[in-house]
């Protein structure tokens, strides 16, 4: 209307369409980054790309987030359309119900939702995967479709079906002659709209979906704690894939216009759009789909499902192992034993689990697991004796040991004076002077631990007066410290030297510290916690025999080596311990790598019920606390 | 004709089990204790009491809607002017700004927030210009401003292209109408558009409220594992402790104030529609 004028309105635009698109562009930028960080950009490089596609996880996800989109698309769109059809003839009464019953995913809280899924498939034991994951985008897609075609029916003359059929044509005729070509552009519009939820979910997918499955947004939300460029790599690829079908979605009509006659377009513009996006992404799916192949091996076409800590297996252990037995390995990964125990618990199965110590024993003492098969397992001798015939497993009956180390304080040694450290030990934690430069770690076990060795008390006390003292103790941290509550976010953090102080495992502090060597580890006097992780079968495993022998495989020098040398945790067996810290060795001279054995104070968790409800829930509140602290 | 409405019977039977069964049984879990199972339990209100006997879970609660309300707010000052400004482009220039805000939308929201990681963290572009004006702040992740910069990030485009549709929609002889009858420019605004565009407004602020209360990702990639909201107690209820009943309790009230809020917001814009047309005769 009025050229050159109201320059604020121009400004704000082009803010507003700055804000979009700036971490947008900065993301695709960092895409590009040879060094690993995502601040300072160090040369050109495609290796993110690269590593992109040669991670499964990622290309996997991939393929799962547009099947998924591309088939709860068709679907949801047919089925919508016909019951919107359905519908519209029906009685008001139950027009009316069905119109609020199809409010409800749309009205309610997506996690309220998601959780209606996740608790529906558990009650009546579907087995969360694939199948869940589509079966709940098809239900949320279908409210959306119905709400888009509907309008279109009702702006339909209502004899015009009748017409037909009085003229001669059947109801399905009627139908796909009549009444859907009339109702197209409302088809059309559902479609974009089931598609673009589809790619886009995360929360209900991330409820209702297990067995390994991912989306793309499951795995950058599991992948963000620690830096990791190929999900800018990944994100770039979507980007590129979206705008370009956005492109093309927004242009033929365009061209098509100039083409045809305006009569002939009418028709045309309207399927365009939905042929390109579904063509788009069926061929994006058959590329993903090529990817896979196979030979014949002693194991061929069997699956191991492994579910163990995020960033807990070596570069290339899985890849070798699936190229020895012919096998395929689906890597599923927890934050916390905790997390590992609920799905568990529920039912779900894996071949292998890689818990702690105490958990280890809840899960024996509750008859989760089963017991290994002596004559099967080879590598146990290889082990050092540290972590063998625990407390939790004596004999080692159930589970082969696989990292192991100690909980304890990494600092920047140009920060803190040791002199603190020393006589402070964990008390270090309620230091003033260190307020605002502290990161506690999110487990309760440890956290507890932590407060409990600062008052000098075991870490496995049942006296609930003692736990008291270390709730308050921890209340006492997070209300005066203003520390930061993290979990792998601390390594590459404390690797970057952002905060002088933090509570870490030692395998962790190993990475760091050989990151970046300004950095120390300090195990304080009152004692730690000895933790060790082991390799057990779980009771409902389908296939214990490629169990056993992937965990041979882990226990073995090879593959013991990559997995102690690329993830920094200390190896179970003890050559590849000795090698990694001897001379020469990737880790010579960190004394994080080396668990101490000296300390008569340490200890090793021990599984009890009562204390570990009291302490889950304690731990609860103290997060809650930190959150209403600030 | 009664054909066509046999349509709809495959349907009703699937919504029963996949939308309304979910919501039965989330309600069921919330008033039964853990161990019940669907053939023998007892009811109890329990897990309700417990929510609002505890102030640290008030607290969280009222956090989650005050940050939301923000979010809102700041959505709804920046998107209106940004719709308007829009809305009075010329058509070629307003479909290509419409695209321009639709396009980011269609980028996996995680993907987005994950994003802003990089650009806020220590070192990051956007927290080294901050620290030149303001050098004593050396944080920008892990607050809550970065968590309302997320949000307002993620719901901004739904605000703006509500509110854009609905002035489009407008008849323009209507603001002629105004001026011609002696209106000024900020008159005509403030009595013809402004009231014409408050469905807009409405479906805007549902859009940016409604998931930013519940967002348990945004909090938990820019606020860090110390920043709690609503939606992160679900979460970790449900994934870390397990507590599927208390957690479900926590589902039902939240829904609960959802419902109620919207059902407020629709009965204002009803009244306000209602009085609109007894001006306009």
């Amino acid at each position: 209307m009025k050229k050159g004028r109201r320059p604020i309105g121009k400004i704000l635009m082009a803010f507003i369409i700055a804000f979009f698109y700036l971490p947008i562009i900065y993301m695709i930028v960092f895409s590009f980054n040879d060094g690993r960080s995502l601040t300072s950009f160090t040369g050109f490089s495609l290796r993110w790309y690269k590593r992109m596609l040669e991670s499964r996880t990622m290309m996997e996800a991939l393929y799962t987030t547009f099947s998924v989109a591309l088939i709860a698309t068709l679907v949801s769109t047919a089925a919508g359309t016909i019951s919107a059809i359905g519908l519209s003839k029906s009685n008001k009464v139950l027009r009316n119900i069905m119109e609020q019953v199809d409010n409800l995913p749309m009205m309610n809280p997506e996690i309220v939702t998601a959780i209606g899924f996740m608790l529906l498939f558990i009650t009546f034991r579907v087995d969360k995967g694939y199948l869940t994951m589509l079966l709940a985008h098809i239900a949320f897609c279908i409210p959306y479709v119905i709400l888009s075609v509907m309008p279109k029916i009702r702006s339909l003359d209502p004899n015009i079906a009748d017409a037909a059929m009085d003229l001669g044509a059947t109801p399905w005729q009627a139908m796909t002659k009549v009444i859907i070509p009339q109702i197209a552009p409302g088809i059309v519009a559902g479609a974009l709209i089931a598609f673009t939820m589809s790619v886009d979910d995360f929360i209900i997918s991330y409820f209702a979906t297990g067995g390994g499955v991912k989306n793309l947004s499951m795995v950058v939300y599991t992948m963000s704690k620690r830096v990791n460029p190929s999900i800018n790599a990944a994100s770039t690829l979507m980007v590129v894939i979206i705008t370009f079908v956005l492109v093309l979605v927004n242009i033929i009509p365009v061209v098509a216009a100039k083409r045809k006659t305006s009569d002939e377009i009418k028709k045309r513009k309207v399927f365009v759009p939905v042929a390109a996006v579904v063509a788009a992404a069926a061929v994006l799916v058959l590329c993903l789909r090529a990817g896979g192949g196979s030979k014949e091996r002693p194991f061929e076409g069997q699956t191991l499902h492994i579910y163990t800590w995020g960033e807990y297996t070596g570069e290339n252990i899985i890849g070798d192992f699936e190229e020895a037995t012919g096998a395929k390995v689906i890597l599923e990964t927890f934050d916390s034993n905790e997390q590992m125990y609920i799905k568990v618990a529920n039912g779900e199965s894996f071949d292998i689990l890689v818990p702690s110590d105490y958990m280890i024993q809840r899960l024996i003492m509750e008859g989760y697991l089963q017991k290994l098969d002596a004559s099967k397992i080879s590598g146990l001798d290889n082990l050092t004796a540290s972590v063998k015939n625990l407390p939790y497993d004596p004999g080692n009956e159930y589970s082969v040991p696989y990292f192991w180390g100690t909980v304890g304080i990494v600092y920047d040694t140009t920060k803190v004076d040791i002199a603190d450290l020393e006589r402070e030990g964990f008390n270090i934690f309620l230091d003033e002077k260190y307020r605002g430069d502290i990161y506690l770690y999110d487990s309760e076990r440890d956290s507890f631990m932590m407060a409990l060795k600062a008052l000098g008390y075991s870490m496995n006390t049942e006296d609930e007066s003692e736990l008291q003292e270390a709730y308050d103790w921890l209340v006492k941290c997070v209300q005066t410290m203003e520390p930061e509550i993290v979990t792998d976010e601390i390594i590459d953090n404390m690797a970057q030297g952002r905060k002088a102080l933090g509570l870490i495992y030692s395998g962790d502090a190993t990475y760091v510290m050989s990151e970046n060597e300004d950095m120390g580890f300090y195990l304080p006097q009152t004692g730690t916690n000895i933790w060790s992780d082991a390799m057990v079968i779980p009771a409902n495993a389908k296939n214990p025999a490629l169990a056993h022998a992937f965990i041979n495989y882990a226990c073995d020098y090879e593959g013991a080596y990559d997995n102690s040398s690329y993830v920094g945790y200390t190896s179970a067996n003890e050559e590849v311990m000795e090698v990694l810290s001897g001379e020469g060795g990737e880790f010579e001279g960190i004394d994080a790598y080396i668990p101490r054995t000296d300390n008569d104070m340490d200890e090793v968790f021990e599984y009890n019920e009562k204390t570990r409800k009291t302490i889950s829930n304690l731990w609860s509140r103290v997060k809650i606390a930190a959150s209403n602290a600030d | 004709m009664k054909k066509f409405s046999q349509l709809a019977i495959p349907y009703i039977i699937w919504a029963v089990i996949m939308l309304v069964l979910p919501m039965a049984l989330i309600a069921f879990y919330s008033i039964t204790q853990p161990g019940n199972s669907i053939f023998s339990f007892s009811v109890t209100l329990e897990h309700y009491v417990t929510f609002f006997t505890d102030p640290d879970f008030l607290k969280i609660l009222w956090r989650s809607l005050w940050i939301a309300v923000k979010t809102t707010i700041i959505c709804l000052l920046l998107g209106y002017p940004a719709a308007y400004f829009i809305s009075r482009c010329e058509e070629g220039l307003q479909s290509k700004l419409i695209l321009c805000i639709t396009i980011p939308m269609w980028i996996n929201m995680l993907v987005r927030t994950y994003a802003w990681i990089g650009l806020l963290t220590e070192g990051g572009l956007l927290q080294r210009i901050v620290s030149l004006f303001m050098p004593g702040e050396k944080e920008l992740l892990y607050t809550e401003g970065a968590v309302l910069l997320g949000m307002v990030y993620n719901f901004l485009p739904f605000m703006i292209l509500q509110i854009n549709t609905s002035l489009c929609k407008m008849d323009g002889a209507l603001l002629e109408a105004g001026s011609d009858l002696g209106a000024n420019p900020m008159q005509t605004f403030a009595r013809v558009t402004l009231p014409l565009s408050l469905p807009g407004v409405v479906n805007g602020i549902t859009l940016v409220f409604l998931p930013a209360v519940s967002s348990f990702f945004i909090p938990k990639l820019l606020g860090g594992g110390q920043y709690f909201l609503i939606g992160n107690m679900i979460e970790n209820q449900f994934i870390t402790v397990g507590e599927w009943n208390f957690g479900s309790a926590v589902s039902m009230i939240m829904a609960f104030i959802m419902m109620l809020l919207m059902a407020v917001v629709r009965k204002l814009e009803n009244r306000n529609q209602g009085g609109q047309e007894e001006k306009n005769l």
